[in-house]
C-alpha cells in the first residue's frame, strides 16, 4: 500500500512538473518577443525604444539560463506570486482564486446532480438489461450525448427563465443562478455515468460469486445490495475523477453563456486578450487540481477494489 | 434429527418464452438419495447434468431452466415447492454447497471474513465479535495456520488450495447436514486435493455430514465414496456401492468412463538416450519485477534437455513455475537469465515457430469473435509463399490430423465443446510444422473421457511426425501415461529428473515422494490398494488428532 502511494504521488509530481514547464515555455514559443509585448501593452504607438527592451529584459531576469528562470518562476508561483495580469495589472492569484472557487462549486454541483440521477437509472437498467425500463433509460441518456451545451443552455433559459420565469437567465449570485448552468453541465456526465453504472452492474451481477452468495442463503435482494451494487459501482470512481478534471477547465461554453465568472471563462478571456501570465496561472492551477483529483480517485479505486494495487506491484 | 436428501423422478427442462417446454429435458427421472454420514459420488462426463442436479437441489437454476417434474425432499420439506424465504434458510444452512474454482466464487472486493459473516448471521444468528470468533475458529478447523490473517485476507491473496479451504469453511459455516460438493478439487493439484477431501471426510465421520460429491476424478471416488452414481445425458444410468461398481460396472457407459480413467502406460518405443538433443535449457531464470525478494524468482537456474522424439514430462504443483517455463521456451515471455538453445534441422527449423505451444484453457486460447477458420488461418498469413487455396488445404489437412470435422471451421469458439477446441488448438500448433510441441496442462480442463482421447491424439501425432514433446502437468496420471522422462519443478527449480518408470518406482527428492504418494493409483484393479489408502488416511488423521489433542 505504501509503495502504491509513493508511486502514485511521484507520478503526480512528475505530471505537474512536466505540464508546468510546458506552460512556462508559452511566452517563449508564441510568436513575438514577450518584452516587446509588455512594452507595447503599456505605451501607445508602434515604435519601441530598444534600450527600454534591453533594460526591461535585464530587470525581469530574461537573460538568465532557461532552467534558472523556470525554477524562479515555479518558486514564485507556489508561494502565491503568479505575476501580474497584462490586462488588469492586478496579481494573477487574485483573479484565479475566486474563479476557481466558482468553478469548483459549479462542477461539484453538476457532478453531484449527475451522480444522483445516474446511479438509480444505471442500477435499474443494469439489473434488468433488455427490459422496457432499460431501453427507455438508455435511449434518453444516450440522447444527452448528442445535445451540445450551446444548444441545451439556450433551450433551458427559454423554458425556465423566460417562459416560466422561475430562474435567472445568467449571472452568479445565489443558488438559483447556479441551477441552469449546473443542469446544462450535468447532462453529458449523466449519460456517461448511467452507461458506466449499467455496464458495471451487469458485469457484477453475472459474476460467479453472486450465485455462490445465493447458495449461502442470501436472498436475491441481499445478494444485490451486498455484492452486485458495491462491485458494480467501483468503475465509477475513476470515471467521476476524469469528468471532474475535464470540467474544471472545460466548462467554458456554459460559463460564457450564463456569464458565470469561472475558470473556463477566465482562461478563455486570457487567451483572447493574450494575457499570458493569467493564462499560465490558470492552466497550472487547473492541471495541478486535475492531476490531484485523478490521483485521489486512484487511491479510492484501490481502496474499493483491493486486487488493483497488488496486480501492479 | 438428520434426515436424508431424497430426489425423486426429477426432470429439468428448458422453458420457452411463452412458458412451454422446449426440446428434450436436460434432466429426466433423476432419483437419488444421500443419507446422513454417507459419501456419495456422482460421476459422468462433462455436460451429463451433474452440476445441474446440484443446482436444482438449491433451486438456483438459470432463469431459462425449470424443474418440471419430481420432488427434492429434505426433512419433510419439498424444495421444489418451497417458497423463497424457506429456500433461503435451507441454502447454505442445512444444504451447503462447495464450488469448483473457489477463487471465482469469492467477491474479490471483500475479505474472507466478510464472506464468513454472512452464513454465520443468516443461519447461526451470530453478529459482531461472536461471528468473528466463530469465523476464525472455522478457518482454523479447515487448516489455516494463521486463521486471523486468513480472516482479514482478500481472496486474491490466497493460494488456490487455501481459497478452497476457505470456501469449505464458508460451506460449513451454516452447519449443513448435507453438502453438495461440485468438483471441489478439480482446480487443485493432487496434494491439495487430498487435503480437501480428507477435510470433508472428517466432517462426515465426526458430524455425520452427508456428501454428494460431483467429480471427474475416479481415483478419489475409489478412495472416499461409499456409493457411486453414474450420470449420462441427464439420467442416472448406473448406481451401486463404490467397490462393486468400480470393479464390475454393468453398463457400457460406466465401463468407458472407467477405462478412460485408467491411464495405463502404452508400450511405445522409447527414444534411446543416444538421440541428439533438440532443445537445451541452460541456467534459465525468470523473475517478475525487480523488487521481488531474492528467492522469489518464478524460475531459478533451470537446466534441462529434450531429446529428439522424446516426451518429457514437467511435474509441479500450482505456482511452481511450469507455465512460465513453457512461455520462456516458446519465446512468448523471454527468460531473464540463462540460454535456451534449439538444435533443430529442416527447412522450418530456423523459424521461431518451430516450437509451438498448446494452451491450457482451450476456450481462452481462441478469439471469441473469430470463426475457427479465421483463427486457424491467422498463423499462415505471414507465409507469403502460400496461395489462399494452399492455406485452406493446409488447414483442412491439420484438421483431418486432429480428427475434427471440417464443418466446425465456420463456428465460433462459444459454439464448440472443450474437447473440440483443444483439438483445434493442437491443429493450429501443427499448421506451422513444428518439431517441438509444448503442452501446458493441455488436458486438465477436460473430463476423463475427452482427456484420454486428446492424450492418445498427442501420442499418435508424436509417433507419426516424430515430434519432441514437453508435457507440463500437475496430473501424475497424465505424466505417467505419456512421458519417457519426468522433471519435477519446485518453486522454480528442477529438483529431480528421472526416467518415468524409475521416478514412479523410487522418487528421490522429498517433494517428488510427496507427489507420488499423493497420487492415488488410478486403476480399478488396484481398488483394494485404494481402499487401504483410505483407511490409512483415516488412521493418519485420527493419529494426528490424538497427537494434537
Amino acid at each position: 500500500m505504501l509503495q502504491f502511494i509513493t508511486k502514485r504521488t511521484a507520478t503526480l509530481l512528475a505530471a505537474v512538473a512536466v505540464s508546468s514547464f510546458a506552460v512556462f515555455l508559452i511566452p517563449y514559443v508564441t510568436p513575438g518577443d514577450p518584452v516587446r509585448k509588455i512594452i507595447r501593452s503599456r505605451v501607445a504607438g508602434d515604435a519601441v525604444d530598444e534600450s527600454a527592451v534591453r533594460g526591461l529584459a535585464e530587470s525581469l531576469g530574461l537573460n538568465d539560463p532557461l532552467a534558472a528562470q523556470y525554477l524562479r518562476w515555479l518558486g514564485d508561483f507556489f508561494t502565491g506570486d503568479m505575476g501580474l495580469s497584462f490586462v488588469s495589472r492586478t496579481p494573477v492569484a487574485e483573479q484565479v482564486l475566486p474563479a476557481l472557487t466558482v468553478t469548483l462549486s459549479l462542477v461539484a454541483m453538476s457532478l453531484a446532480l449527475a451522480a444522483a440521477v445516474a446511479l438509480p437509472l444505471g442500477i435499474i437498467s443494469g439489473l434488468r438489461p433488455g427490459s422496457m425500463a432499460d431501453k427507455a433509460i438508455t435511449a434518453v441518456t444516450q440522447a444527452f450525448i448528442a445535445m451540445p451545451e450551446y444548444w441545451v443552455a439556450p433551450v433551458l433559459v427559454l423554458v425556465f427563465a423566460l417562459k416560466l420565469s422561475v430562474l435567472p437567465t445568467a449571472g452568479w449570485n445565489d443558488l438559483s443562478s447556479a441551477v441552469l448552468p449546473a443542469l446544462t453541465l450535468a447532462l453529458r456526465p449523466i449519460s456517461f455515468f448511467t452507461s458506466a453504472v449499467r455496464a458495471g452492474i451487469i458485469d457484477a451481477a453475472g459474476a460467479d460469486h453472486v450465485a455462490a452468495a445465493r447458495a449461502r442463503g442470501l436472498s436475491h435482494a441481499q445478494s444485490i445490495l451486498r455484492h452486485v451494487i458495491p462491485n458494480g459501482l467501483v468503475p465509477l470512481s475513476t470515471l467521476f475523477a476524469v469528468w471532474f478534471a475535464g470540467l474544471l477547465g472545460g466548462s467554458v461554453i456554459v460559463e460564457v453563456i450564463f456569464a458565470v465568472p469561472g475558470m473556463g471563462r477566465l482562461l478563455f478571456d486570457s487567451v483572447i486578450n493574450s494575457d499570458i501570465p493569467l493564462a499560465q496561472g490558470g492552466v497550472v492551477v487547473v492541471v495541478a487540481l486535475a492531476v490531484g483529483v485523478t490521483t485521489l480517485a486512484d487511491f479510492v479505486h484501490r481502496f474499493l477494489s483491493p486486487t488493483v494495487g497488488d496486480s501492479l506491484a | 434429527m438428520s434426515t436424508p436428501l431424497v430426489l425423486e423422478d426429477l426432470e429439468v427442462s428448458l422453458t420457452r418464452d411463452d412458458g412451454g417446454r422446449q426440446g428434450r429435458p436436460l434432466l429426466s427421472s433423476v432419483s437419488l438419495s444421500v443419507d446422513p454420514g454417507e459419501f456419495v459420488a456422482l460421476v459422468g462426463s462433462s455436460g451429463s447434468g451433474k452440476t445441474l442436479t446440484a443446482m436444482s437441489c438449491l433451486r438456483l437454476l438459470p432463469p431459462q431452466l425449470e424443474i418440471t417434474v419430481g420432488s427434492i425432499r429434505l426433512d419433510g420439506l419439498d424444495l421444489v415447492r418451497a417458497t423463497e424465504p424457506e429456500l433461503n434458510t435451507v441454502r447454505g444452512g442445512r444444504l451447503g454447497m462447495l464450488f469448483q474454482q473457489p477463487k471465482r466464487m469469492f467477491n474479490p472486493n471483500r475479505t474472507i471474513g466478510h464472506h464468513l459473516r454472512e452464513p454465520l448471521r443468516l443461519h447461526g444468528g451470530l453478529r459482531g465479535p461472536k461471528a468473528r470468533a466463530k469465523a476464525v475458529e472455522l478457518l482454523e478447523e479447515v487448516g489455516f495456520s494463521d486463521p486471523v490473517r486468513g480472516f482479514r485476507a482478500y481472496p486474491h491473496q490466497l493460494s488456490g488450495g487455501m481459497a478452497q479451504r476457505a470456501m469449505t469453511a464458508l460451506a460449513l459455516a451454516g452447519q449443513p447436514e448435507m453438502l453438495l460438493a461440485d468438483e471441489p478439487t478439480s482446480a487443485l493439484d493432487k496434494v491439495l486435493e487430498r487435503q480437501v477431501l480428507q477435510l470433508l471426510d472428517r466432517e462426515r465421520r465426526e458430524r455425520g455430514l452427508g456428501i454428494l460429491y460431483i467429480t471427474h476424478n475416479l481415483a478419489s471416488v475409489a478412495a472416499y465414496a461409499d456409493r457411486v452414481l453414474v450420470m449420462n445425458a441427464g439420467s442416472i444410468v448406473e448406481a451401486g456401492p463404490a467397490h462393486e461398481l468400480l470393479i464390475r460396472p454393468k453398463t457400457a457407459y460406466a465401463r468407458d468412463l472407467l477405462a478412460a480413467a485408467q491411464l495405463a502406460p502404452e508400450s511405445r518405443r522409447r527414444p534411446s538416450s543416444a538421440e541428439r538433443d533438440v532443445l537445451v535449457l541452460d541456467g534459465v531464470g525468470k523473475r517478475f519485477g525487480p523488487r521481488r525478494k531474492p528467492g522469489g524468482a518464478a524460475l531459478d537456474d533451470v537446466s534441462l534437455s529434450l531429446r529428439h522424439g522424446e516426451i518429457l514430462g514437467v511435474l509441479g504443483q500450482s505456482g511452481s513455475g511450469k507455465s512460465t517455463l513453457a512461455k520462456a521456451i516458446v519465446g512468448l515471455d523471454a527468460a531473464s537469465a540463462g540460454t535456451i538453445t534449439r538444435q533443430l534441422d529442416g527447412a522450418e527449423a530456423q523459424r521461431p515457430t518451430a516450437v509451438q505451444l498448446v494452451f491450457q484453457e482451450p476456450h481462452s486460447a481462441f478469439d471469441p469473435r473469430m470463426t475457427l477458420r479465421a483463427s486457424l488461418r491467422a498463423p499462415l498469413l505471414p507465409r507469403r509463399g502460400l496461395t489462399p487455396a494452399q492455406r485452406e488445404e493446409r488447414i483442412a489437412a491439420a484438421l483431418a490430423e486432429v480428427e475434427l470435422d471440417a464443418g466446425l471451421l465456420d463456428k465460433r469458439p462459444g459454439q464448440c465443446s472443450g474437447g473440440q477446441l483443444q483439438r483445434a488448438t493442437i491443429a493450429r500448433a501443427l499448421l506451422l510444422e513444428p518439431q517441438v510441441l509444448i503442452c501446458d496442462e493441455a488436458t486438465s480442463a477436460l473430463d476423463a473421457l475427452t482427456q484420454r482421447t486428446i492424450l492418445n491424439l498427442l501420442l499418435r501425432l508424436q509417433r507419426e511426425r516424430n515430434l519432441s514433446l514437453i508435457v507440463i502437468s500437475h496430473d501424475m496420471d497424465v505424466v505417467r501415461y505419456m512421458c519417457d522422462r519426468v522433471a519435477v519443478l519446485l518453486e522454480g527449480r528442477v529438483v529431480e529428473v528421472a526416467e518415468t518408470r524409475d521416478f514412479f518406482a523410487a522418487p528421490r527428492h522429498p517433494h517428488s515422494r510427496s507427489l507420488v504418494a499423493a497420487s492415488i493409483p488410478c486403476r480399478a484393479d488396484g481398488l483394494w490398494t485404494m481402499l487401504d489408502a483410505r483407511n490409512h488416511a483415516a488412521r493418519a488423521g485420527l493419529e494426528r488428532q490424538a497427537a494434537e489433542g
